[in-house]
Order: C-alpha cells, then structure tokens, then sequence
C-alpha cells in the first residue's frame, strides 16, 4: 500500500472503532450488518490465503470454522479451561483471549493433521475434492459425539453473559486489521515469496530449494488458525453451536465466492468483496424476503460473467498482491 | 466376532445398495463427461436432478403423464437446457485460466435452481405416487420395488446408451480426445466450445433420467441435490475421474458401501465412512478403483 492509501486506512478503521459511541448506533440495524462483514471479511482472508496466495483450492474452510466454534463452546460450557475462576467470574470464558487462540489451535492442529497426507498426495482438484470429504467427515463425527459434543442439537453456552453488540463489533473490527496486517507481513517476507512461488510453479519453486510440501501445510494451517477464530467469536454471537449452523457449507462457499468477486490474491480484495456481497445479501433479504436466496445465486452468476477478476483488479487500478 | 446375519438378508442388502447406489452412479455419469471436458467440479448437477424431479412429477399431477414415459420428454429437455447452460453461463468461463469462475457459477446456478424450486413448489418434501409406486418384484428370494428396479435399469441404460455415444460416433470420439488432452484436441480441429456443449447437454439429460429415478423411487425437496451431488463425487472418485463405466461402477459400490455400513454399523456413520473411503482412493489410487493405473506423459 502506498503512503496516501495507508492513511486512508487507517482514518477508515479509526472511524469504524469509534463508531459505537455514536448514540445509538449500537442498536442501529447497521451494526450487526458491519459485525457480520467483519466476521466474513476475516472468513475470506482465510481462504485467500491458502486459495489466493497459495493456489491450493481448498473446499474446507467450513470445518475449520465448525471445530473453532466447537472448540469455544466445549471448552465455555464444560469449564475445562478455568477451574474455580468460573465461579467468581461468570462471565471469564466471554471473549476470552485464551478460549479464542485456542480455537484457532485446534483448527490448525486438524488441518496439520490432515493437510500433511492431502497435500503430499493430492493437488489441484483432487485437494478441493479432498478437502470437501473431510469437511463432511468432521461434520459426521461432531453429530455422533455423544454428549461431548451433544450430538445432532449441539452445545448450549450461557447466553446470560451477552449485554452488547459491542465487544463483538471491536473484535470483528480488530481481527479483520488484525488478518489483513499479518498477512500483509507475511507475504511481504521470505514465506510468503516461497509461498506465491509455490503457487506459479511448484516444480521451479522446489528446484530452487524450497519445501513445498513445508509451505502448503503451513498456509493450510494458517488459514484454519484464522477461520477457527473466527468460529471461536460466532461462538460468543450465536451461542448455540450445532453441526448444522456451524459446519453448514455456507462458511466456506460465502467466504469464497467474496474472495473471487473481491479479487483472489490481493490483500483488500476480500474484506471489499465481504462488504459489497454480504450488502448485496442482505438488502436481498430486506427488499424480497422470499427470494433472496434467489436473488443471491443470480448475483454470483452475474459476477463471475461480468467481473471474473473480481473487484480489486477490474476497479481499484493496478491490485497489488501483497 | 460380528454374527453373520442370514444369506438372503445378505442378498437383501447388496441388492438394495446396488439399486439405490446406480442412482449415484448415474448422476457420476453426467459429472464425469462434464470434468473430463471442462476441469470442473459441476455442484449443481444434484440440483438439476431435483429439478427435472419436480417437473416429472408436475407432468404427472398436471398432465397425466406417467414418470417413466416422461422420459420422452425430460431426457430431449434436458440436452437442450444443458446445451443452453452451457452457451449461457460457462462459455466464457471455459476460457479462464482460473477455474475459480466456473466453479462459482454452478455453485450460483445450484442456488438458483434451489430457491427456484423452494419459490414454485414450496420446501416441503414432494414426491410421486402412481398405481404401481406399492408393486415389488420377487427374485431368488428377494424382495425389490418396481421403482427402483426401474430406476436401476434407467441407470444402466443411460450409461450404455452414453458409452456407446462416445465410442461409436465420432463426435463421441472428439469427447473423450478432449477430455484425455484439450490442446492437442483442439489441434486436430476440434472445437473446445463444441465438446464441452456436447458434454453438458448429455450430462444434464443424464440428470434428467436421473431426475426420473429420484421422483418415481424417494421423497425429495429442493434441497435433498447437494448431497446428490457429493455423492456422486465420491462415487466419481472411486470409479476414476474420467471414466464413464467406472463412474457407474462407483456409484454402485458406494450404495453397497452404505447399505452394509447402515446395517453393520449405524446410519449415522455412513457419510463419515462413505467419504472416509473416499478420501483413502483419492490418496492411495486416485486413477479409481476400476481403472488400469497409467503413466503419465
């Protein structure tokens, strides 16, 4: 980002994070729209980064969403994390840093897991088609979980400790900046090089010594660290997490349909896509309420005829990739 | 150690797995054709089933038309809207080096035609009641329904009739050049737009022969396509991308997959397993389980 764009960035996200204390703002329809755009917005960074910059096509976002949401409730509603604590403050697993971090973990340790045979073996659509089925797999296996996971009506977290839209909006806002600035690092250092090097040509790229296999799991992973944090603060919004709210395949297709009608492998182009497509989304619901699913499947259609670059680089001039 | 039940329910079993699995095996069919052209994963095929489902059963309740002569109509229908979907939404994406854009767009079609149908014909479960819907069959012993059996040889029939298409004429023939190498293909004349239509067309009439099947043997509503259509992925899988009689074959083996998974087991496992095997050919034998393994060039 050039030097006039970055203060426009930065007067943008001092201007969302001080929006709350607008009057009435928080109870505006408005807000919990931006909270979803955020919470979205960090949904398609997460599947740029292994899609868009690392080129692997990966149809699996939607468990790494589900396990850190799960993740979030098991812990919250079990108490596994603070022992006594609990009693004396209520309210400590309510966006707690640690639960959070460890949703992300979770998500990343799973896609290690699978990611290291999937991605050894399996490339291009065999990978997509790959990560589809395991996708279903960890959607089967929290259904049949017994009571850890209280099977096919999920978990329960005490919807007590919700008060304000408030929290939720300032950590949407702040791990949307937060993704963004770290991914802008990362693929201005050497990784994230290896990483768009792996991407063009992956036989070059190991010829000039780098890991592919190193590198493609470890995009793999970062990109499920970031949806499982993301899973871990729908947690706090939804409280009730269930195999089919949270590993519904739509956390995975939203966020990659925004990414391409945003612009795949650029920096901006998935929080722009969020916004103009979760708007598009909404308004839909909004205006013709019994259409708007209708409506949303002609807006991809008409997209991707219209604008198959997507956004960032048909509008916003030159993209930059990093 | 499992007690072994019984031969006949043995038999019981393999053949209602086989039965319901040719129904995976016949969308795989439309799937495979469409892939090997296009490099792309059509979501929406499940949902096109489901489509050409309610309009067998809107022949049926509003016309009279019986489902299986519906064929007649659904299975010419179906190669021209597949024809027209194809010039329509994917024409220009077939070109995209990032296959992204069409992936996208059958995941947008599948939307549509979902909501379509949830908008016409509400989103309860329909079906298709006829005369003969009760009628079963008794064979060495074992019992199966007229529908299915019917839709079992609808599956058998589609892919003969696909196999010998591809085979035999020679713009079967320029199918599967395109699908094994698209630019030398198209070195020899061919055209990818022709091909890939030709692709579409016979895989939504697939669909719609498909659709015939599902409305005359289950219950559906407008969104029981999508796992229609990862079914038939895996059942595209296990068969080997690419290949027609595989993909039946495919399809077949997971219905037997399910059904002893289902009474060994538990329902509840089935997907976890179905796609657990799934994800072991893709890794371990991803020419498919019925190929001969090749060396690539």
């Amino acid at each position: 980002m050039s030097r006039p764009s970055q203060w426009i960035a930065i007067v943008v996200v001092a201007a969302l994070a001080l929006l709350p204390f607008l009057p009435g703002a928080v109870d505006a329809y408005y807000f919990s729209f931006l909270f979803f755009v955020f919470l979205y917005a960090v949904m398609a960074q997460s599947w740029n980064l292994v899609a868009g910059y690392g080129g692997q096509i990966s149809l699996g976002s939607h468990a790494f969403f589900g396990l850190g949401a799960y993740t979030t409730a098991i812990l919250w509603s079990g108490n596994y994390l603070w022992g006594s604590l609990y009693d004396s403050h209520p309210n400590i697993y309510y966006f707690d840093p640690v639960t959070m971090l460890l949703g992300g973990f979770v998500a990343a340790l799973a896609a290690v897991l699978i990611g290291l045979p999937l991605l050894s073996k399996l490339h291009g659509d065999y990978f997509a088609l790959g990560t589809l089925g395991f996708g279903e797999i960890v959607k089967v296996i929290f259904v049949n979980g017994g009571d850890f996971t209280g099977g096919a009506f999920g978990i329960v977290a005490p919807a007590s400790s919700f008060d304000t839209l408030r929290p939720h909006y300032w950590v949407g806002l702040g791990l949307m900046v937060a993704t963004a600035l770290a991914i802008r690092a990362l693929m201005r250092s050497r990784y994230g090089l290896a990483l768009i090097a792996v991407r063009d040509d992956e036989m070059a790229a190991s010829a000039n010594g780098i890991d592919t296999l190193k590198v493609k799991v470890a995009a793999f992973a970062g990109s499920a660290f970031i949806a499982g944090v993301a899973g871990s603060l729908y947690t706090f919004y939804i409280f009730h997490v269930g195999p089919d709210s949270v590993f519904d395949l739509d956390w995975m297709l939203l966020p990659l349909m925004m990414t391409v009608v945003g612009g795949t492998g650029t920096l901006l182009g998935p929080i722009l896509g969020a916004l103009v497509m979760y708007a598009v989304f909404d308004l839909a619901r909004i205006v013709v309420p019994d259409y708007h699913p209708v409506i949303s499947g002609l807006t991809i259609i008409l997209a991707m005829l219209f604008l198959p670059k997507g956004l960032m680089r048909s509008f916003v001039g030159k993209a930059r990739t990093a | 150690m499992v007690n072994l039940p019984p031969p006949e329910i043995l038999l019981q079993l393999s053949l209602n797995g086989a039965l319901g699995g040719a129904m995976y095996g016949v969308a795989a069919v439309g799937l495979s054709l469409i892939f090997g052209t296009m490099r792309l994963i059509f979501l929406a095929q499940g949902a096109m089933i489901i489509l050409a489902a309610y309009f067998v059963r809107a022949l049926f309740y509003g016309l009279g038309v019986d489902p299986f002569l519906s064929l007649l109509i659904v299975v010419p229908v179906g190669l021209g809207v597949g024809w027209l979907i194809y010039q329509g939404l994917f024409r220009q994406a077939a070109a995209e080096a990032d296959r992204n854009v069409s992936l996208l767009i059958a995941v947008g079609l599948m939307f549509l035609v979902q909501n379509l149908m949830t908008v016409i014909w509400g989103g309860n479960t329909a079906g298709v009641v006829t005369s003969y819907t009760a009628s079963g069959i008794e064979l060495f012993g074992v019992r199966t329904s007229f529908t299915r059996s019917m839709g079992f040889l609808i599956a058998l029939s589609g892919t003969g009739l696909v196999m010998l298409f591809l085979r035999k004429t020679i713009v079967g023939k320029a199918v599967r050049a395109a699908s094994e190498d698209m630019d030398a293909a198209t070195l020899m004349g061919i055209s990818p737009h022709r091909v890939n239509a030709i692709a579409f067309a016979i895989g939504i009439s697939l669909a719609g022969a498909a659709g015939v099947a599902v409305a005359t043997t289950f219950p559906f509503n407008p969104f029981a396509g999508f796992i229609f259509s990862l079914k038939a992925l895996v059942a595209l899988a296990l068969g080997g991308i690419g290949n027609v009689t595989g993909a039946l074959a495919g399809g077949i083996l997971l219905g037997l997959i399910e059904a002893y998974v289902q009474f060994f087991i538990s329902g509840g496992w089935t997907n976890a397993i179905a796609y657990g095997v799934f994800l072991l050919v893709l890794m371990f034998k991803p020419e498919g389980l019925f190929s001969r393994p090749y060396k690539k060039a």
